[in-house]
C-alpha cells in the first residue's frame, strides 16, 4: 500500500532535485539583466554582453567597444520583434554557446564553465574553436552568433556616425500611400493627410552628402531615452 | 498616366475602400467578381486592371501597408517586420538566404526597384521548351511599354548614382565591358541608398504608393492583414478563398490568428508569391495539381557579391542603392550589378573577430560592393508544405555547372575592381583569403576551392514552382495563367516562369500579370 507513494515521494524529490540543480546551473548565478528587457531572461543577457566583449573588444577604429554598445538590449528588441519560431531558434543558439564550454571546455586556463563567466581569453578560444571548425555547418554556427551581435554593434548610432554611414535627415514624404493608409496598428480616422500634403521627390533634388543625417544618429547614446519610447520616437521623427 | 487620388471625395471614397487590421472585430464575408491574393507587382497590376475593365476586385493582402513613418532605419529590425520568417528563411539542401516580403506591396516595397526586359533568347528558349507560342517578346512588348510608362520606368540618372555605382561604369569602361545605368521604376530618386528599408522619399513606385492606389481609385477593395488559407472549390471552379485576420508581424500562424474570413468570387487570381502560392495550392487539396507539377523545379537567381576596398573615400552612403549593371556575361550565364544595403547587413558577410573585424567595419566608407546574379536554371529544388505553419519548406540544391558559372562571376568581379583602383577586394568565401590584393591571387575564385557552402549566396528571385507550359501534363498553368486543371483560378506571380529569366524579374512578371488580368477581364 505504502510502496507507490513511497515511489512517487522518491520521483517527486528526485525531480526537485534535478529542477533546483537545472535552474541553478542554466538560469542562477547571473548578474542582475539591464533594465528593459522584454524577452532574453538574465543568462541570455549575460551571454551576449560576455560575447560582444571579446567579438568587440575596446580600443579598436571604432568608439564604442561591445561591452559599451548595450547590446543586450539590441538584441531583445530584435527577438521581440521576430516571429515566435526564429525566436526559438536564436535562443536555442545563445543557450548551446552558453553551455557549449561545459561539455567542450576551452583550452585556455578557467576554460570550463558557461561561456559568461569564462575568462575573456578562454571566451575567445571557444569562438574560435567554432569558428574555425572543419565542418562548415558548425562553422556556420558562430556565423549566426556573430551576426546576431554584429548588427547591434555596427547599427550602435556612434559607430555608424564615426563611419559617415548614418542614415541621411529626410522629410517624411507624403504619398499616396500616406494619404490613404493608416500607421500600422491605427484606424483610418487617424490619417491626418489631405491632398494638399502630398510631397514631391523630383522638386527636391539629390541629396547632400555632407547633409544632415538622421536626429537619431546624432545621439551617442543607443538609448537616449527609454528603451520603450525609442521605437516610437525614432519613427515619429 | 498618373497614379494620383483625385481630391475631395475621390480620396474619401478610396480610403473607405481599405480595410486594416485594427478594423476587424468579428468574422468577416464578402463578395467580388475577382478575388486576388497577393499586392506584390504582380497582384498589384492584375488587380489594377480588373477593376479598371470595371470587374468588382477584392485585393487580399497578408501583411499590412507601410506608411513612411512605419519603415524601419535598422536594416535587421526592417527585415523583421518586412520578410516573412523575420527575413531568417533559409533553402535546405545547398543552404542559402531567401527573402520574401509580406506587406501591401510585396517586394516592391522593399527591392531596388530595378526593372529590365530578358533578351529575346530567353522567350526563345520559353517557347521551344515549354510549348509556348504566345509568351513572346513581341507579344509582351506593349505590356512593358504600358507598365514602364505607369510606373515612371527610366535609367538612374547620373546625378544620383554617387561614387560606388561609378566606379563600376569607369571599370567597365576601362576593360572594355557594356555597362548601363539600371532602370527603375523611380520617380525624383534622391540618393540615400535605402531601398530595402523602405523608400523614406517615397521616389520609388513601390505598389503600395502606385498601383494599389491606382486600383483603389478604380473601385476595387483592399483587405490587409488577411491570411488566405484556403482556396475553396466545387468540382473544376473555385469559388473563392477562405482564412484568418492576422496579427502584422505576428508570423501569421496560432496565436496570430484572429477572426475568420470568407470571400465569395466568380475567379481567383493567386500572386501570393513562388514560394507561398504551391503551399496554399496543396493546403487546399492538392488543388491544380494532376500535373503533378505545384511545388517542382523550384529556381532561383543565386546572387555573389564582393567588396572592394579602394585607397580613397567612396562615400557609399550615398547613391541608388543599384545603379549601374553589365549584360556583358548574360550569354555565359550571369548579370553584373553594384548593390548597396544598410551597413550592419553588408557587413554580415566579412571574416574573423575582435579587433580585425573592427578593422574591416572602419574601411567601410572606403567600399563599394558589386554583385553577380546567376541564371541557375539547372539548380532545381522543391517548395513542401510544414504542418501546421503556411511557412514553407524549401530544397534547392546548386548544380555544379552553376557553381562553376557563381566561380567565374567572381573572378570577373574582382577583375573590374582591380580595374577601377581596388586596393583589395574582401571576397567573403570561405576557405580562400579573407582579403586579396591582386587579380593574380583572385584566380583562386574559380577553383576547386570554391565550394557550394563555402560561397555566401543570396537568393531573392524565385521561380517555376506552378510554372507555364502548353501541356497540361508538364506545367500548371496555361499561356494566360488559368490553371491547366480549374476554370477559373489563375496565378499571377513568377511561379509561373517556366525557367529564370536571367535578369531582374520583376517587370516580366507584371508584363505576363497585366496580359492574364486582361484576358481573364475578357472572360468574366
Amino acid at each position: 500500500m505504502l510502496e507507490p507513494v513511497v515511489t512517487g515521494l522518491l520521483i517527486l524529490s528526485a525531480a526537485s532535485v534535478l529542477a533546483v540543480a537545472s535552474h541553478r546551473r542554466f538560469v542562477g548565478g547571473y548578474p542582475a539583466p539591464p533594465p528593459g528587457l522584454a524577452v532574453l531572461h538574465r543568462g541570455e543577457a549575460a551571454f551576449i554582453q560576455a560575447a560582444a566583449e571579446v567579438l568587440f573588444p575596446d580600443g579598436a577604429s571604432l568608439p564604442v567597444a561591445g561591452a559599451d554598445a548595450q547590446l543586450p538590449l539590441y538584441v531583445d528588441r530584435h527577438l521581440s520583434a521576430l516571429p515566435a519560431a526564429q525566436r526559438l531558434q536564436i535562443r536555442a543558439l545563445l543557450l548551446l554557446f552558453e553551455h557549449l564550454s561545459l561539455v567542450w571546455p576551452a583550452r585556455e586556463p578557467g576554460g570550463h564553465g558557461r561561456f559568461s563567466s569564462l575568462p575573456t581569453t578562454a571566451r575567445l578560444g571557444v569562438l574560435e574553436r567554432v569558428a574555425d571548425h572543419r565542418d562548415f555547418r558548425v562553422r556556420l554556427l558562430f556565423t549566426a552568433l556573430r551576426a546576431i551581435v554584429a548588427l547591434g554593434y555596427l547599427s550602435h548610432p556612434a559607430n555608424l556616425s564615426a563611419l559617415s554611414l548614418a542614415p541621411f535627415e529626410i522629410q517624411p514624404a507624403v504619398s499616396d500611400a500616406e494619404l490613404l493608409f493608416a500607421r500600422i496598428g491605427a484606424l483610418p480616422m487617424s490619417i491626418r493627410y489631405e491632398e494638399t500634403d502630398r510631397t514631391d521627390p523630383a522638386a527636391l533634388g539629390p541629396l547632400d552628402l555632407r547633409g544632415p543625417r538622421h536626429l537619431a544618429f546624432r545621439f551617442q547614446e543607443r538609448f537616449p531615452e527609454r528603451p520603450a519610447d525609442r521605437s516610437a520616437d525614432r519613427n515619429a521623427r | 498616366m498618373s497614379s494620383g487620388i483625385e481630391l475631395g471625395d475621390g480620396l474619401r471614397a478610396a480610403r473607405d475602400r481599405v480595410r486594416v487590421f485594427a478594423q476587424y472585430d468579428g468574422p468577416i464575408e464578402a463578395e467580388a467578381d475577382v478575388v486576388v491574393v497577393g499586392s506584390g507587382p504582380c497582384g498589384a497590376v492584375a488587380a489594377y486592371e480588373l477593376a479598371r475593365a470595371g470587374k468588382d476586385v477584392i485585393l487580399v493582402e497578408e501583411g499590412p501597408p507601410f506608411t513612411v513613418r512605419d519603415f524601419e532605419l535598422d536594416g535587421n529590425l526592417s527585415m523583421t517586420r518586412t520578410m516573412r520568417e523575420g527575413g531568417l528563411r533559409m533553402t535546405r539542401g545547398t543552404t542559402m538566404p531567401t527573402m520574401q516580403a509580406v506587406a501591401l506591396g510585396g517586394g516592391s516595397l522593399v527591392n531596388s526597384a530595378i526593372c529590365l526586359r530578358p533578351p529575346d533568347s530567353v522567350f526563345e528558349r520559353w517557347a521551344s521548351g515549354f510549348d509556348l507560342e504566345r509568351t513572346t517578346r513581341a507579344d509582351l512588348d506593349p505590356h512593358f511599354d504600358a507598365i514602364g510608362e505607369f510606373l515612371g520606368i527610366a535609367p538612374t540618372p547620373d546625378a544620383v548614382q554617387g561614387r560606388r555605382n561609378l566606379l563600376f561604369r569607369d571599370a567597365c569602361e576601362k576593360l572594355g565591358v557594356s555597362s548601363e545605368p539600371i532602370a527603375r521604376n523611380v520617380k525624383g530618386c534622391r540618393g540615400s541608398g535605402e531601398c530595402f528599408t523602405g523608400c523614406r522619399s517615397r521616389a520609388k513606385q513601390s505598389m503600395d504608393v502606385s498601383y494599389v492606389p491606382a486600383a483603389l481609385r478604380a473601385g476595387a477593395r483592399v483587405m490587409t492583414s488577411l491570411q488566405v488559407q484556403l482556396i475553396r472549390h466545387s468540382g473544376r471552379r473555385v469559388t473563392g478563398v477562405a482564412g484568418h485576420v492576422v496579427v502584422p508581424f505576428s508570423g501569421g500562424s496560432g496565436a496570430g490568428r484572429t477572426h475568420p474570413f470568407r470571400i465569395d468570387a466568380k475567379a481567383v487570381v493567386l500572386a501570393a508569391g513562388c514560394t507561398a502560392t504551391p503551399v496554399l495550392l496543396r493546403q487546399s487539396g492538392n488543388l491544380a495539381n494532376l500535373s503533378g507539377q505545384v511545388g517542382r523545379n523550384l529556381q532561383f537567381h543565386p546572387g555573389v557579391a564582393i567588396a572592394g576596398v579602394f585607397p580613397d573615400a567612396v562615400d557609399p552612403q550615398f547613391g541608388a542603392t543599384q545603379g549601374y549593371q553589365s549584360l556583358a556575361f548574360l550569354d555565359q550565364g550571369f548579370k553584373l550589378e553594384t548593390l548597396w544595403a544598410p551597413p550592419p547587413l553588408l557587413s554580415m558577410r566579412f571574416p574573423g573577430m575582435g579587433a580585425e573585424l573592427q578593422a574591416r567595419y572602419a574601411e567601410l566608407p572606403r567600399m563599394a560592393v558589386w554583385d553577380a546574379i546567376v541564371s541557375a536554371n539547372r539548380s532545381l529544388g522543391e517548395v513542401r508544405t510544414r504542418p501546421w505553419s503556411s511557412n514553407p519548406v524549401l530544397h534547392w540544391r546548386l548544380h555544379p555547372g552553376d557553381l562553376a558559372i557563381l566561380r567565374r562571376a567572381l573572378v570577373v568581379i574582382a577583375e573590374l575592381f582591380f580595374a577601377a583602383g581596388a586596393s583589395k577586394i574582401l571576397p567573403g568565401v570561405q576557405g580562400v583569403a579573407d582579403q586579396i590584393t591582386s587579380l593574380g591571387d583572385a584566380r583562386i575564385l574559380d577553383s576547386p576551392a570554391v565550394r557550394p557552402e563555402s560561397l555566401v549566396m543570396g537568393g531573392n528571385h524565385v521561380f517555376c514552382t506552378t510554372r507555364m507550359h502548353g501541356d497540361p501534363k508538364k506545367g500548371v498553368v496555361d499561356e494566360d495563367g488559368r490553371c491547366h486543371d480549374l476554370e477559373n483560378l489563375y496565378i499571377a506571380d513568377t511561379g509561373i516562369f517556366p525557367q529564370c529569366p536571367s535578369v531582374n524579374p520583376m517587370w516580366t512578371g507584371m508584363a505576363l500579370a497585366r496580359r492574364q488580368a486582361l484576358t481573364l477581364a475578357g472572360r468574366l
